[in-house]
């Protein structure tokens, strides 16, 4: 047989087009919905990773077992971001190269969430994220849906607790001086200037300090009657706190969440007792909060926390709003997921705005000689 | 004056921890003329070891340092065996290469042992400290300043007084004579090896209590202890003390009345003005004197 230019040209055009229509073929007709994941399987933050993963894992199989997606059994296909920038990208660009993924899950990391937001923008499909940098959902990218609070209400949970429920008027702020640390310490410092107690002290400090002993010595001289901080670290505040009672500073203290971290609390041990929390999950603050408890604690026998909560409330509101959107269409999706209002989750009431930020408001949680108590809710509603 | 007292205090003694590891950094450039990468690390490695006998075996204490510092020795025979002894030939680069390819793999496998969770390691004493007048002194930080002045003393008796120390400074200061006197060379690089890889042990279960134990702790702490040996003078025992002291205050009080954040800037701020204006730091350099 004679090969000729048409026949050849044909051939290209056939290999070039066979995966597209294979691939599409295998998205309308494939056996399972399939929702991509990005997570930490390696590099620092592998512990954490796990638990998110097992978080989402719970969901999909509690989805699966009342009927699944779209009359369908939802599976979740994980990539390896190795806690990295550029790690996330590849493991991203990994999951939107397989089209029969209807909607992913990024990260708990705003910095990772950042680093992938082109490509989900191009891509132009659902992506669930736990960053809490306020700029990630006012950036003009909508396909970003958070189910964190963002950062911008931690510091006005903080101001609001600390003036209007413990009455306390002279601020110290203390916050590490990376992006993390600077935004949360702008936002608590702007909140107080509106609740007219302005700070009387805004520190910084770099981040793996092994002294704090000057910031402590600040502290005094200032003569606040309470601290409000943003710790990065779990280190720096286990030997911040150990020199604060050293040194005989004993003011009431409410900190960003990383003070009612597990690890800290190791750390710190006595030197956090009675201090205040934000946190967006705790275990007594609702029921939904609590059957999550209860379900993570059976099955992977650890205390649940937020790396494990938002994954686990991202599947579940993916899985209602694409059955309520009837459809895998992404925009379909967007809206289904935007319009999702008074949803009970693990990590609290979703009222998605218009941004794609579905919770407004944080708990606060008390260190009672080393266990974590839910105290209150403070929700915002503008 | 209280805070300046509270400041002196505190910057001593993290000046202190700075200078034990500053001793392993000099005491290897002595014997081998080359810079120890992974001096770091040993108290990073020491520290761990003790978690491992103290908290996770529950070992007593004494016991558990007393393995950790041997556990050190081993560790020292073996870096000495494996990463600077099949390259003594070679120039000083392909050893400080290798001293930090053994710096990364030391870190990551403890990584892959321990995970990244900072561990917690009890100090010595059950107070944590004592209230002086205004001045609160923590105990852990005592133990540490009365640890580098011991030491001190030891190190010039040992080095000045006895043979063995006679013999490694000889090794230090011309390898070809020492040989010629009948010096082993090799053995004497050996025992420099082991001995510094027990101080930087000892410096990071000393420090352990106060900075927890940590994968990065060993790299925090040499990165200022190399600076501190720059500063007193590389190759001098004496200046690697007042280098690790001088920058403990300095930075401490760098911060308390300048900035916090860039308090690690005042130290490296130092180490440039010395290196512009005085390299040979304060006590000079020992090869002007080997000449």
């Amino acid at each position: 047989m004679k090969l000729t230019r048409r026949d050849f040209a044909a051939g290209i055009a056939a290999g070039i087009a066979a995966p597209h229509i294979i691939g599409s073929a295998k998205a309308q007709g494939a056996a399972t919905l399939k929702i991509g994941m990005c997570a930490p399987v390696t590099g620092p933050a592998a512990e954490s990773g796990g638990y998110a993963i097992k978080g989402a894992k719970l969901a999909l199989d509690a989805v699966n077992k009342a009927g699944g997606i779209l009359g369908k059994q939802a599976e979740l296909i994980i990539e390896d971001d190795q806690t990295t920038n550029p790690g996330i990208v590849l493991a991203f660009s990994k999951l939107a190269a397989e089209s029969d993924i209807v909607a992913f899950l990024g990260s708990i990391r705003s910095t990772q969430v950042h680093a992938m937001a082109p490509d989900v923008l191009k891509l132009g499909k659902p992506v669930m994220i736990g960053g809490t940098d306020p700029n990630l959902t006012h950036m003009g990218n909508q396909w970003l849906f958070r189910f964190r609070p963002n950062d911008s209400y931690s510091g006005r949970v903080i101001a609001d607790y600390g003036v209007n429920t413990l009455g306390k008027k002279k601020w110290a702020v203390l916050h590490s001086t990376d992006a993390f640390g600077t935004a949360g310490g702008k936002a608590l410092s702007a909140a107080l200037e509106k609740l007219g107690s302005p700070a009387v002290l805004d520190q910084g400090y770099a981040n793996q300090s092994q002294d704090f002993t000057p910031v402590v010595l600040a502290i005094k001289q200032s003569g606040a009657d309470i601290l409000g901080s943003y710790f990065t670290f779990e280190n720096d505040l286990g030997i911040f706190a150990r020199q604060l009672r050293q040194l005989g500073v004993n003011i009431p203290w409410v900190g960003s969440p990383s003070i009612v971290n597990i690890t800290a609390l190791k750390l710190a041990g006595p030197a956090l007792y009675n201090t205040f929390g934000v946190a967006d999950y705790a275990e007594d603050s609702s029921e939904a909060s609590k059957a999550f408890g209860k379900l993570y604690r059976d099955a992977v026998k650890v205390a649940p926390d937020n790396q494990s909560s938002w994954p686990y409330d991202a599947v579940t509101v993916l899985s209602a709003a694409i059955n309520k959107a009837g459809s895998t269409d992404p925009t379909k999706i967007r809206e289904a997921i935007l319009a999702t209002k008074k949803f009970p989750g693990a990590e609290g009431e979703y009222n998605f705005d218009q941004n794609g930020d579905g919770l407004h408001g944080y708990n606060i949680v008390k260190n009672d000689k080393g266990t974590i108590t839910f105290d209150k809710h403070i929700e915002f509603n503008d | 004056m209280d805070l300046v007292l509270q400041l002196l205090f505190t910057g001593i003694g993290i000046g202190a921890v700075y200078a034990l590891v500053a001793l392993g950094f000099v005491l290897i450039f002595r014997a081998t003329n080359v810079v120890n990468f992974a001096q770091g690390e040993f108290s990073m490695v020491a520290a761990y070891l003790m978690v491992v006998f103290a908290v996770d075996l529950g070992w007593p204490y004494w016991l558990s340092f007393l393995l950790a510092l041997g556990g050190m020795a081993l560790l020292g025979v073996v870096f000495n065996l494996g990463v600077y002894y099949p390259l003594r030939h070679r120039t000083f680069l392909p050893v400080i290469i290798a001293t930090i390819g053994a710096s990364i793999l030391m870190a990551n496998s403890v990584l892959a042992i321990y995970g990244p969770q900072p561990q917690v390691l009890q100090g010595w004493f059950e107070t944590p400290g004592i209230q002086l007048g205004p001045v609160y002194l923590d105990s852990q930080y005592l133990l540490i300043i009365a640890v580098t002045v011991a030491l001190v003393i030891f190190n010039y008796w040992f080095f000045e007084k006895t043979l063995l120390g006679k013999k490694l400074q000889a090794t230090s200061q011309d390898k070809e004579m020492a040989s010629l006197l009948g010096i082993s060379v090799s053995a004497m690089i050996m025992i420099t090896f082991i001995y510094s890889a027990v101080l930087g042990g000892l410096a990071g279960i000393l420090v352990a209590p106060v900075l927890f134990v940590s994968i990065q702790m060993g790299s925090t702490i040499a990165l200022k202890a190399f600076a501190a040996t720059i500063i007193g003078g590389f190759g001098d025992v004496a200046g690697a003390i007042i280098g690790g002291l001088a920058l403990g205050v300095i930075e401490t009080f760098g911060a308390a009345y300048i900035s916090v954040p860039y308090k690690d800037g005042f130290a490296f701020l130092v180490l440039v003005a010395f290196l512009i204006f005085r390299p040979q730091g304060i006590f000079g350099e020992r090869v002007a004197e080997k000449a």
